[in-house]
């Protein structure tokens, strides 16, 4: 458990499940939304982490 | 996910329950997670919450994560915004507080001179020496803000704004 990418995946669903199932009351609308923010996290991270490549300090 | 049967609710309006009921929800809801819900009548929402934050909390007290302690002496608000964020969990914080520093310590003596001062900053500085407390301590306190947004989501239900 020292990856720092499987500690991404896994903290993106913890908070993704939490949300969609706290911000939607239908289950699929859950599964929708809780979806959207793990692909947001996980992308929006590694979208990040590509754009910093070029400056490794 | 946490999709509600007819006995939960579904397809009804929202009921609102006493003042009373609802305070002890929202208490039971901070002492242990999802407890709350389920006094409530949510017990589905509230055993999926429960699995969530004490997941979450789990795997930062695996990756050694920070309990962190109010310290006065050094940065007394952002030191106190850490440990709500931590006793945000009720219960379990405190009592793996118990586990770690061996009584329930909230915060760092005000007089370094004291022999709890030492002790409790060398077991938090030793805890949090490994490279996993970062990921810890980031579990640790998502778990405790995720049950206290929770709060705010069974005082709605209790008061009849969410069903």
């Amino acid at each position: 458990m020292g990856s720092h990418f499987v500690h991404l995946i896994l903290f993106s669903a913890i908070v993704a499940a939490f949300f969609g199932a706290l911000l939607r009351r239908r289950a699929s609308e859950q599964a929708r939304l809780g979806a959207t923010i793990w692909v947001a996290m996980v992308g929006g991270t590694l979208a990040l982490a590509y754009l910093m490549y070029p400056f490794p300090n | 996910m946490t999709d509600e049967s007819p006995a939960d609710g579904r397809g009804a309006a929202p009921r609102s329950w006493p003042v009373g009921l609802t305070a002890v929800a929202v208490l039971s809801g901070w002492l242990f997670p999802g407890l709350g819900h389920i006094v409530l009548g949510r017990v589905r929402r509230g055993i999926f919450f429960a699995v969530l934050v004490l997941g979450s909390f789990a795997l930062g007290m695996a990756h050694e994560g920070r309990l962190a302690l109010r310290d006065e002496r050094g940065a007394p608000i952002l030191s106190a915004l850490q440990v709500v964020a931590n006793a945000g969990v009720g219960l379990p914080d405190l009592a793996a507080r118990v586990g770690v520093y061996g009584e329930v310590a909230y915060a760092l003596p005000g007089d370094p001179r004291e022999a709890a001062y030492g002790e409790r900053l060398r077991i938090l500085r030793d805890r949090t020496k490994s490279i996993a407390s970062i990921y810890g301590t980031a579990y640790l306190w998502t778990a405790g803000l995720m049950n206290l947004l929770l709060l705010f989501d069974l005082w709605d239900i209790g008061r009849g704004r969410k069903c």
